[in-house]
């Protein structure tokens, strides 16, 4: 079989829902035929998301040094970066982070990060789940998969009120593995989102046509979780959008702020907006909880 | 009705047909971006069905940047007599020459704004003073526009002027100052006074018809609509079939920032578009050309799955496009890496698109280079000893010279 003939095999396969092997994964993860496969991504896409993209504007602020005044507004999701290295230290800053953000969603941290301040015990890990729940979190903001050896975390983090927002995958996890192993932990384990992240390296930094092959992978792989994801900032605003037309439904990290030293056409929400029409999909806002804000007209 | 102007223009492609205008609008308008990419692939591997996609290294050197075009997209110029006006002396395009053929580079790509103060017989030293020193050195400078500024402040025939650089050493032209090739939108670029669409396409064609080859550029995104940037293309391809003197297309989207037009940039799913289409109108150029320098090298990348055989330039510098906001650098090593990545075997090549070879790093050890080399060192405002033997015709010009004897 020519590899033409067996990427149109492997692609009827997608189409019609049947599982694929390893072997085949593997393959669709090393095409060259990247406007077959973002063919396949894009009509997955609009048959499960429709004509939206969403988007959230969100606001970083460290973990430590929150701002006593609020820092949340245009923003749909406050986010904390960075993870303190003491648990009662992880939920002062969300107390402080919640306190600035007003009714604006607040995020934070990685599901590892926590794992590893309870230094793997169970009970200390519900115990700070409960904190940061009372202390006002929504959610976990990642789950990294490279890191993530078991999943029973992110159910226990759910089933104390913090549930885990995203899946995030380095493109360093080559052949599909992310995707293989996130797709194989099922329903069971309900993260909304799934986010291939570009490779930062300085040697070797991810290609377009990786970025965007991992993005039409995820989305026609991972049927576990609802949105494919890309990051505003991480892709930079042309590849964000390119990877929207290869099976991307989410952009994350829209900057929240509206000032432009270059006028109001240049600013976020109007690039963000224009971009996602652009590609022929209609932009819906979404805050930090999922929950949609306003579909912007042209 | 138009579901069956663009299955026609479908049909048309796969048959082998040409596009006319309306077919062409009705392919860009409305057919998915994959359909469009695979229709440019397609096209692409038919006229280049050994995956091998090229680049050349060279630099993109501009000689000055004082100029009196005006055009209202471009934050490269300044004015006569502005404090951060420069005239490179040759001495420093002799270094600029030798730092580029110490990595490899074959040729300058040089360009620069309407100097008045630059009168024809400077250029014509300095193309012999470059052939004297590096004999097969290339020189690939002075797109349509400066020939034009040059025959007016010359006051002899734009052909004659082609025919005086050649004799001096000029060995192609390249496309720059097409912008959109329709007069309506130069006006508004307020680039109608530097060249109209006929004379920039006149300029080409006695290009052509001296023996020289040249490339053709676009830029699109600010005032055009669809259907004029569809004109430009279309006219490009009517020269190619007269004349056939064009080796290469190359587009891309108007940089906004520090420009006095300012606005939006185009999107990355634009261009990838506009190239695509690119490749199916002008089905009688052999070579489509990357512009990673404006769309960043992920975008530039994916250029290769729409229709682009080329890579473009190394570049090693530039200096028009980072005026504009825009500051990628991609050195050999990168290019390569990007080039197979995408599937396809990376060739070095020279001016005539001629394949020079395997990349020069797996030769030989080259520096690694990571950002583009500029003109000039910031706040180098020195002025070219050598200047003083030509005629300047600006005040300001005058002032700063010694009197010619």
């Amino acid at each position: 079989m020519t590899t033409a003939s067996r990427f149109e095999a492997i692609g009827d396969k997608v189409q019609a829902g049947v599982p694929l092997s390893a072997s085949e994964i593997a393959a669709l993860s090393e095409t060259c035929n990247l406007l077959r496969l973002g063919a396949l991504a894009d009509e997955r896409r609009r048959k499960t998301r429709g004509d939206r993209a969403t988007f959230v504007r969100v606001a970083e602020v460290p973990a430590t040094g929150i701002p006593g005044e609020s820092v949340s507004r245009p923003a749909g999701e406050v986010r904390l970066a960075g993870c303190p290295a003491a648990a009662s230290r992880v939920v002062e800053a969300v107390r402080a982070a919640v306190r600035a953000a007003g009714n604006v969603p607040v995020s934070g941290f990685a599901l590892d990060e926590l794992v590893d301040l309870c230094a793997g015990d169970v009970a200390r890990f519900d115990d700070l789940i409960a904190a940061l729940r009372a202390a006002g979190l929504a959610y976990v903001a990642e789950a990294r998969v490279e890191r993530t050896a078991d999943p029973a975390w992110i159910a226990r983090a759910a089933a104390g009120g913090v549930p885990v927002a995203r899946w995030t995958v380095d493109s360093s996890l080559a052949g599909g593995e992310a995707l293989r192993r996130v797709a194989g932990w099922g329903a069971d384990v309900s993260v909304p989102v799934f986010a291939p992240l570009p490779r930062a390296s300085s040697e070797r930094p991810s290609t377009g046509y990786e970025d965007v092959r991992q993005v039409a992978l995820a989305r026609l792989l991972v049927d576990n979780t609802e949105s494919i994801q890309v990051d505003w900032r991480r892709y930079g605003p042309q590849l964000a959008q390119v990877a929207l037309t290869f099976g991307a439904d989410d952009v994350d990290g829209v900057s929240p702020s509206d000032a432009s030293q270059h006028g109001l056409r240049r600013a976020p929400l109007e690039e963000i907006t224009r971009n996602i029409r652009a590609a022929g999909l209609v932009p819906v806002e979404r805050d930090g909880r999922f929950r949609k804000l306003r579909t912007h007209q042209p | 009705m138009t579901e069956r102007l663009v299955d026609g223009a479908v049909r048309r492609v796969l048959d082998g047909g040409r596009l006319d205008a309306a077919e062409a609008l009705a392919l860009y308008a409305d057919l998915p971006t994959h359909r469009l990419g695979q229709l440019a692939d397609a096209a692409r591997a038919a006229r280049h069905p050994g995956r091998i996609v090229t680049y050349i290294i060279d630099r993109n050197v501009n000689y000055t940047n004082v100029c009196v075009a005006r055009c209202n997209f471009c934050a490269f110029y300044r004015e006569v007599g502005a404090g951060d006006g420069y005239v490179l002396g040759f001495d420093e395009i002799f270094a600029k020459i030798d730092e580029t053929v110490a990595v490899g580079g074959v040729q300058l790509l040089l360009q620069g704004g309407h100097n008045p103060d630059l009168p024809l017989r400077w250029y014509e030293d300095l193309f012999r003073a470059v052939k004297a020193r590096y004999p097969d050195f290339k020189l690939h400078a002075l797109s349509p526009p400066e020939v034009i500024h040059l025959s007016r402040l010359s006051q002899l025939p734009a052909r004659t002027v082609i025919d005086r650089l050649v004799a001096a050493g000029l060995d192609s032209i390249p496309g720059g100052g097409a912008e959109i090739l329709v007069d309506r939108v130069r006006k508004r670029l307020n680039c109608y006074g530097k060249a109209t669409a006929a004379e920039w396409i006149d300029v080409m064609r006695h290009a052509h018809d001296a023996g020289l080859r040249t490339t053709a550029t676009m830029m699109y995104g600010t005032v055009e609509r669809l259907d004029e940037r569809i004109e430009h293309l279309l006219r490009l391809r009517e020269l190619q079939d007269a004349t056939g003197g064009f080796t290469a297309f190359i587009t891309w989207s108007f940089q906004p920032s520090n420009t006095e037009l300012g606005g939006a940039g185009a999107t990355g799913v634009e261009y990838l578009r506009t190239l695509a289409l690119a490749r199916l109108v002008l089905d009688n150029f052999d070579n489509l050309q990357a512009s990673w320098v404006t769309q960043g090298g992920k975008v530039g990348q994916l250029s290769l799955a729409c229709g682009a055989n080329d890579m473009g330039s190394v570049m090693i510098e530039e200096n028009v496009v980072r005026a504009a906001g825009a500051a990628y650098c991609m050195d050999e090593v990168e290019i390569v890496r990007n080039i197979e990545d995408a599937g396809f075997v990376p060739k070095r090549r020279d001016m005539q698109y001629r394949v020079l070879g395997d990349p020069i790093f797996r030769e030989r050890q080259v520096p690694r280079m990571t950002e583009l080399a500029t003109a000039r060192e910031a706040g180098d405002v020195s002025v070219p000893a050598e200047l003083d033997r030509y005629p300047a015709r600006s005040l300001a010009g005058k002032r700063r010279r010694q009197p010619v004897v």
